[in-house]
């Protein structure tokens, strides 16, 4: 396959190696879904809760096939321009009052007539959804947390999901030479509509469990030692038994794995400490409240979790 | 698993068996779809082609290549992975017997069992038989008759009208410190212009919506009028672009209403359902639910503007329950029964006094659920309004990590007072019951 071929002809062997490539832990089930994915050239939905590596599944195919990442972040109030394209407002009223452009122009872009039409490419700004439809080779396309957008954003996505082309008046419609992979996430803040889950394949990615976290923590943190590891994950696994109001995903065990490594150099014992505990809480317990609940018994409780689970994992 | 060779089975030169072969794989695709539909799954309408488009890339050799594959076209909701790892290994078991040495079975020579069969089969042997309309009924309330609806109408209106706008409420036993002790005297419902006035307020401190106006503080559009005459003070150079934005006046909100006794003896009944009433008018989305022993969707009552469907739905709530409430079990049955009312733009009123009869620890995960999910969780509690009310009750003491609040809520000024608040500071700030300044009047 060549650098500016798309993921047509991908094998389930290439996206397990650029899995292991960028230290990416995935059962065989979401090998499978992405290769479908790439295959069929479907949009892959990633649901699951914050931290569970939606994101960075995106990210790791990118980096895995050297394809170019687009990523679109939602948030409430995104509309068209900020994701397809806009005009150059101040480069468009330049032209037009140094008599460099007209709104008559042929809108060639071609720059040789005095008349340039200010509607053509030269004004173009090209948002992150018109890159990744016009862009070379390889790309994949994020669009990150679509929960967090409106309903009318959604709909925008639907055209652009089902034909990969999008229509600008003054340009004509402009389609996708090689569609981009694209990967949508969402947290379920919101139910997102039957319309868009219909054009995706689906793929909902749940907190890893106790050896799954473990090895993303041999291969993310391979500094810090095997029991110490494994004492965090089974504190994280208690953790999420508790009402909390944010659970740690694997990006916040990641986090605590790496500040306690660094809290301890070269050094430290093979174990964690209570003290050590709750010092470095803080790395996965991101609101007041949850930082509140961890009172002396429930530290003894996560300090038991993690004396059980390091005995589990035989360390 | 089956071996690598069922991939093979049938002869790829042999094109009556390739048919044959699509025509079954197509078969148990379509059943499978329609038996996930018929359990409750929501199963997009392409989405068995999308499967057959999958199968056919990751092949039929290999059991969890072709479940995955599979799961990712008729899954869209992790709740239904468990309805789909029921049913998936009978489709297997029927999708690889038709694919054997011989091509595929004769059709109907496998008559599909159990969640497969097809709507209106006879059950398999010892099976039991698909639910039925009697099944469903039984998990339905019982239509009621003409009368006894009229009588529970009849009986709230009469309790209303004996009670008049005037008359204090009947007192409740509550206390602080969990001994019995009367409630003082709530004030009685005063005047609907100051409750209009009041949901007005709330509208405004808590729209997460856009409206129709626009705004010119916003980001999302350019303003090219604004431009243009700015641009006449610097000769015609645009130096900034201006922009514009909808203004955000409207409200999504989801009321959860605790309808046991314990609340319904303390709250003014016209007054609560006139706040529902209005709410639902008022804002572009207003659901409301009644809880108690369960929950129950009763926003259709408030659909027609007035108050009778509304009474008659609060009178058949307590009619059925009227017993202990065990809010986390409610908000449990709301989270996996209607998930859908609660998003990131949904402002959640809790209306009830905290008095869990049920697990405490599952209210708190069910409220770290609506917590998370929800733009904000504002609980009122009619025992607020008490001067010398504490948050010690069980449930409320649990839930007041979770929310913003409680708020007094017994009358037109308390929902003045929430709104006054929530303006203010925000539902995240320092709001609720301790900062009202007429309890320091008190």
């Amino acid at each position: 396959m060549s650098e500016t071929d798309g993921f047509d002809d991908v094998t389930e062997a290439e996206i397990r190696a650029a899995f292991d490539e960028q230290s990416y832990v995935a059962d065989d089930d979401i090998v499978t879904t992405v290769l479908l994915a790439l295959r069929l050239g479907r949009p892959l939905l990633i649901e699951g809760e914050p931290g569970a590596g939606k994101t960075e599944l995106a990210k790791v195919l990118a980096g895995g096939f050297d394809a170019e990442l687009v990523r679109l972040q939602c948030y409430e109030g995104l509309a068209a321009e900020n994701t397809l394209y806009e005009w150059n407002y101040t480069k468009q009223l330049l032209a037009v009052q140094a008599g460099e452009g007209g709104v008559d122009g042929d809108g060639t872009g071609s720059g040789e007539g005095p008349e340039e039409s200010v509607f053509s490419e030269a004004y173009l700004l090209e948002r992150p959804l018109l890159q990744a439809l016009r862009g070379e080779g390889r790309r994949v396309l994020l669009v990150d947390e679509v929960d967090r957008a409106d309903e009318a954003f959604e709909a925008l996505l639907l055209e652009v999901l089902s034909d990969f082309q999008v229509s600008v008046p003054e340009l004509g419609t402009i389609a996708a030479g090689t569609p981009p992979v694209v990967v949508v996430t969402s947290n379920r803040t919101r139910p997102l509509s039957d319309a868009l889950k219909r054009r995706c394949l689906y793929l909902h990615v749940s907190p890893p469990s106790f050896e799954k976290e473990r090895e993303i923590l041999s291969r993310k943190v391979p500094e810090l030692h095997d029991a110490v590891a494994a004492e965090l994950c089974g504190i994280v696994g208690r953790l999420r038994e508790e009402p909390l109001r944010k659970p740690p995903g694997a990006a916040e065990t990641i986090d605590w794995a790496r500040a306690v490594a660094t809290l301890r150099g070269n050094g430290g014992p093979d174990s964690l400490t209570r003290e050590e505990v709750r010092r470095t809480l803080g790395t996965v317990l991101k609101e007041v409240e949850d930082v509140e609940r961890v009172d002396d018994e429930l530290l003894d409780s996560l300090v038991e979790a993690a004396r059980a689970a390091r005995e589990a994992a035989g360390s | 698993m089956t071996d690598e060779s069922d991939a093979g089975r049938t002869d790829p030169t042999d094109g009556e068996t390739v048919v044959r072969a699509t025509e079954h794989v197509r078969d148990e695709l379509v059943r499978f779809a329609r038996a996930l539909r018929r359990a409750g799954a929501s199963v997009p309408a392409n989405a068995a082609t999308t499967a057959a488009r999958g199968l056919v890339v990751v092949g039929f050799a290999d059991e969890d290549r072709a479940r995955a594959a599979t799961r990712a076209a008729l899954v869209t909701d992790p709740r239904d992975v468990d309805e789909f790892e029921r049913l998936f290994p009978e489709f297997w078991r029927r999708l690889t017997a038709g694919l054997g040495e011989t091509g595929p079975a004769e059709r109907w020579d496998d008559p599909p069992e159990g969640a497969l069969a097809p709507l209106g089969g006879e059950p398999a042997d010892g099976e039991e038989p698909e639910a039925t309309d009697e099944t469903e009924t039984a998990s339905e309330p019982d239509d009621d008759p003409e009368g006894s609806v009229a009588w529970r109408s009849s009986s709230l209106a009469a309790h209303l009208d004996e009670r008049g706008d005037d008359e204090p409420l009947a007192v409740a036993r509550y206390s602080p410190t969990g001994s019995p002790a009367p409630v003082e005297t709530l004030p009685g419902f005063a005047g609907h212009d100051v409750l209009g006035s009041a949901v007005d307020e709330l509208t405004a401190a808590l729209a997460t919506l856009r409206g129709r106006a626009w705004d010119t503080a916003g980001d999302r559009r350019t303003d090219a009028r604004r431009a243009l005459r700015a641009s006449v003070g610097t000769g015609g150079t645009v130096v900034s672009l201006p922009t514009r934005d909808r203004k955000q006046s409207e409200v999504r909100a989801t009321w959860l209403v605790d309808v046991s006794r314990s609340v319904l003896d303390t709250l003014d009944r016209g007054f609560l359902l006139d706040v529902l009433g209005r709410s639902r008018a008022a804002w572009r989305d207003c659901r409301v639910f009644f809880f108690d022993e369960g929950v129950r969707e009763v926003t259709s009552a408030f659909e027609d503007g007035t108050a009778e469907g509304a009474a008659e739905a609060l009178a058949d709530a307590e009619a059925e329950w009227g017993g202990g409430t065990r809010i986390g079990g409610s908000l449990a049955e709301l989270r996996t029964r209607t998930p859908d009312a609660v998003d990131n733009r949904t402002v959640v009123f809790v209306v009830s006094d905290g008095l869990e009869m049920g697990d405490l620890s599952a209210l708190e995960r069910e409220l770290a659920w609506l917590s998370s999910r929800a733009v904000a969780v504002v609980w009122c509690n009619p025992l607020a309004a008490a001067p010398g009310f504490e948050p010690t009750a069980g449930g409320m003491a649990a839930a007041l990590p979770f929310v913003a609040g409680p708020f007094a809520f017994a009358g037109p000024d308390d929902v003045t007072e929430l709104a006054r608040q929530l303006r203010a500071q925000g539902p995240g700030g320092r709001v609720g019951y301790e900062y009202d300044p007429r309890r320091k009047d008190a």
